[in-house]
């Protein structure tokens, strides 16, 4: 088998030179070495360097992004980025050597980052397809990931992450980052301390304008690039980029999973991490987006939970419902609620809430619908990072820990093989995360695996 | 005093006043910045019309040997009114002679500033103006094969049975990327709050423009003649706009850097491009290939770590001989990338021809970056584009 199984590395003490993690986050210069832990463990040599040291996986707009993020806050450091595609790697190299001297090491390969001893974590930005791979190879290899949303293409290896997860004991942290946002705490604090009411509903929604893609023939694969590599696990489909993969299931949760993770997470999150629903019903098609793609431009989903109703809205051609600009969630406004497309609605009995995902902040209405309680928001991008290296030294769980990503993609996955199977109702058993009552949709569990990607039985 | 500027001074101890009179030559001195073009001799003068108030004359001689019809100068005026703290843009739409706009031979040249009754003065005393030329190429209407897909960075097959085609009108395109001692003459200008400029600007080996306490700018020794960077894409238009110009689509520069399909155009067909759907401006070949190299990509073995001075790889070319289209700074372009994420917000821009970071590959004619528009790096740069939207002027 190619994927060799590394002796686990423990990274029980860190040295850190700053002290952005808040309380208890520096240890002096010079520290202690890190030890060995447990006996089926091994520990690595002291390194030279008192920073995290990263590779990146995936330099499309958000591994750039993270890659930038990570590399200026002075405590780690990106020694390669990754990616088969080598027209990427310009944009993305200069991002990160403006924040930081070295210069990272620029590779095709991502094997290459694991089997670098040195190299402290793996950032995993690639399409959602190399994300459950990736994340179990990482770990396998004795790495912390930070792994993008939406967490897995199906259930099956989203199980299969969080078991390699545990078995190596990694730090895995799912890009969901509004959970560490201050004002998101304060709104789950709101909601359990019965302000509202009794939930019975709550709303999710994910409204969109999306462009109708382009169709051209397949062509061949540009030079310098890896399409092998970057089909990976998935179908090695003919390359088309007037195809993008967020709009193909091979690749892809679909794009309307790939952005509502956050506003189904947060949701989740709001009610305690409220545990599996018990049925999906689901109502999809591709109405406006007319263009040869697979995923619905249009899903309605509801997930019954015993006290519970989650309804999901969302769509793709919705051009009045708008994205909060940054400019207004990183400041004291709040969106313009009947318009805003990534919202939450929280309904009780006593009580409404209006939630805004990445820094929208949240705003609650008594029972005759006036205004009783604002709270602005700011994006969470660096509390979640914050939190990520924090663990990575303290081995605690991280606030989007993968169980919490597996549970929260969960309901994606649901709602998208609720529509495949033709719009159906489907039961779900909690245990085995498979249906009761559709074999059809079974077959959507786990996905046939490229070789040599393939996710083993046993990680 | 910056060497190499175009700039129309009052004298001192002249103090013609310059009513109903006839022309009056008024003091200047000579300068041109890095990539402006060679001008010199300005005078102004103004003369009376019968109906319509006085008109100003400007006059100048364009002496830059590379000027031709293939190649030829965008000339523009700015122009202040308070003893230059205040600078305007002529309006091309005022003036008449064979000195502004696109000015296709060298020579003494002349500009009509009609209407000049209309602006807030009465004589030219308290006027400053500079005349600037922009080295630029002629791009001549027609078809063209246009290969990537707006923003996608991504080729069409060879293998389709039509080829695919866009069609420009006629435009002109920077001959060379803007230079640190262009985009320092236009700080000079406008950059009093310390708009325009970063911080890391002044970093020798990747840019090189100082801040001076005063909200002046000055380039550091030796780079004026590379390309500025450390420029949003607001930057870049802003100092397109200051010029009387704009970015460049991603069809112009794609144009640009391929050829069209007839070199002269559409309209005559007499020459065609022997490689339209060409990967490099040069050709096909890679630009490392034989231990040649055709431009500034990753490494030092080109020549160069960081960028190089504009036109550095000049036997490479374009088909219409523009240089440095592959590789040196990333260009921004004037369009926009909606992504599936953005659509209606603030959006990406595209940035094209890669950089002295980017791989062989990364600075082919397909390969399109997406940059939010407020980034700033010592990857990116820009050029300037004037489009003919208007039929050809006439002589006053």
């Amino acid at each position: 088998m190619w994927i060799e199984e590394n002796d686990m590395k423990t990274l029980n003490r860190r040295q850190f030179v700053s002290s952005s993690f808040g309380a208890a986050a520096t240890l002096a210069l010079g520290g202690p070495r890190r030890t060995h832990a447990a006996s089926n463990s091994s520990g690595r040599s002291q390194p030279e360097h008192d920073k995290v040291i990263i590779g990146v996986m995936g330099l499309g707009g958000r591994g750039t992004f993270l890659a930038e993020s990570f590399a200026k806050r002075g405590d780690a450091e990106v020694a390669y980025l990754c990616d088969p595609n080598t027209r990427r790697f310009g944009r993305a190299r200069g991002a990160v050597q403006e924040v930081q001297d070295r210069r990272p090491k620029m590779v095709q390969d991502f094997r290459e980052i694991l089997d670098d001893k040195d190299v402290d974590v793996l950032i995993n930005a690639t399409p959602d397809h190399w994300h459950a791979l990736g994340t179990i190879m990482a770990c396998q290899a004795g790495k912390d990931v930070f792994v993008e949303k939406p967490m897995a293409h199906n259930i099956w290896e989203g199980r299969k992450m969080v078991e390699a997860a545990r078995k190596y004991k990694r730090v895995v942290q799912v890009g969901m980052q509004s959970r560490s946002a201050p004002y998101v705490a304060k709104a789950k604090e709101y909601i359990q301390s019965g302000k509202l009411g009794e939930i019975y509903i709550a709303r999710v929604f994910n409204m969109m304008k999306h462009p109708m893609q382009r169709q051209v023939p397949d062509q061949p694969v540009p030079e310098g690039f890896d399409y092998d590599m970057w089909c990976g696990p998935a179908p090695k489909l003919p390359y088309n980029p007037s195809r993008r993969w967020l709009n193909q299931w091979e690749y892809s949760c679909g794009p309307i999973a790939g952005d509502a993770i956050h506003q189904l997470d947060l949701a989740r999150y709001l009610f305690d991490d409220i545990p599996h629903p018990k049925t999906v019903c689901q109502v999809g098609a591709v109405n406006a987006l007319r263009d040869g793609r697979q995923t619905p431009d249009t899903q309605l989903a509801i997930f019954e939970y015993d006290r519970l109703s989650l309804m999901f809205e969302s769509s793709l051609w919705t051009p009045y419902m708008k994205k909060t600009p940054g400019s207004v969630r990183d400041s004291d406004r709040f969106p313009n609620w009947p318009f805003s497309s990534t919202k939450v609605e929280v309904l009780g009995t006593e009580g409404f809430m209006y939630f805004g995902r990445h820094g929208g902040g949240w705003q609650a209405y008594d029972a005759q619908g006036e205004l009783v309680h604002s709270e602005y928001g700011r994006q969470g991008d660096k509390e979640h990072q914050d939190n990520f290296l924090d663990c990575i030294r303290t081995r605690k769980k991280p606030n989007a820990d993968v169980q919490i990503g597996h549970h929260s993609v969960l309901l994606c996955h649901m709602a998208n093989i609720a529509y495949r199977v033709g719009n159906r109702r489907l039961e779900l058993d909690a245990e085995t995360e498979s249906f009761t009552d559709s074999e059809q949709a079974n077959q959507y569990w786990k996905r046939e695996y490229r070789e040599p990607w393939v996710i083993p039985e046993k990680v | 005093m910056p060497n190499n500027c175009i700039a129309k001074k009052v004298q001192p101890g002249v103090s013609i006043r310059i009513l109903l009179a006839l022309s009056v030559i008024l003091s200047y001195y000579h300068c041109c910045y890095g990539r402006w073009l060679q001008i010199s001799d300005v005078k102004v003068s103004q003369q009376p019309t019968e109906l319509a108030g006085p008109k100003t004359i400007i006059e100048y001689d364009l002496n830059d040997p590379n000027i031709s019809a293939a190649s030829p100068a965008y000339v523009f005026v700015r122009y202040s009114t308070d003893f230059g703290e205040n600078w305007q843009l002529l309006p091309m739409d005022s003036l008449g002679g064979n000195g502004f706009d696109i000015v296709d031979r060298s020579g003494h040249k002349m500009i009509v500033w009609w209407g000049t009754g209309e602006t807030s003065f009465s004589d030219l005393v308290q006027v400053e103006l500079r005349v600037r030329a922009v080295q630029m190429v002629r791009v001549p209407g027609g078809e063209f094969i246009r290969k990537a897909l707006p923003g996608a960075g991504r080729d069409e097959s060879r293998d389709m049975e039509t080829e695919p085609r866009s069609e420009l009108p006629l435009f002109y395109i920077a001959k060379y990327e803007t230079t640190i001692s262009m985009y320092t003459d236009y700080l000079n200008e406008v950059g009093g709050e310390g708009a325009g400029w970063h911080p890391r600007m002044s970093r020798a080996e990747r840019c090189g423009i100082i801040q001076h306490s005063n909200h002046t700018y000055s380039v550091k020794e030796g780079r004026g003649n590379y390309p500025v960077t450390y420029v949003s894409w607001y930057d870049a238009r802003s100092f397109s706009r200051w010029c009387g110009l704009r970015l460049p689509t991603e069809a112009e520069w794609e144009k640009a850097f391929r050829g069209g399909i007839y070199l002269d155009g559409d309209a005559t067909k007499k020459h065609p491009n022997p490689n339209p759907d060409r990967r490099y401006p040069w050709g096909d070949e890679a630009p490392d290939v034989n231990g040649v190299y055709r431009c500034n990509y990753d490494g030092e073995q080109d020549g160069f770590a960081y960028t190089a001075p504009v036109g550095s790889f000049a036997e490479y070319n374009s088909p219409y001989d523009v240089c440095d289209m592959a590789g040196n700074v990333g260009e921004w372009t004037l369009d926009w990338y909606s992504t599936s994420y953005h659509v209606g917000l603030d959006g990406f821009r595209v940035v094209r021809g890669g950089s002295w970071m980017a791989v062989p590959a990364g600075c082919d004619a397909i390969t399109a970056a997406t940059q939010f528009p407020l980034k700033e790096s010592s990857i990116m740069g820009f050029r300037v584009v004037r489009q003919l939207a208007h039929g050809p002027k006439t002589i006053r």
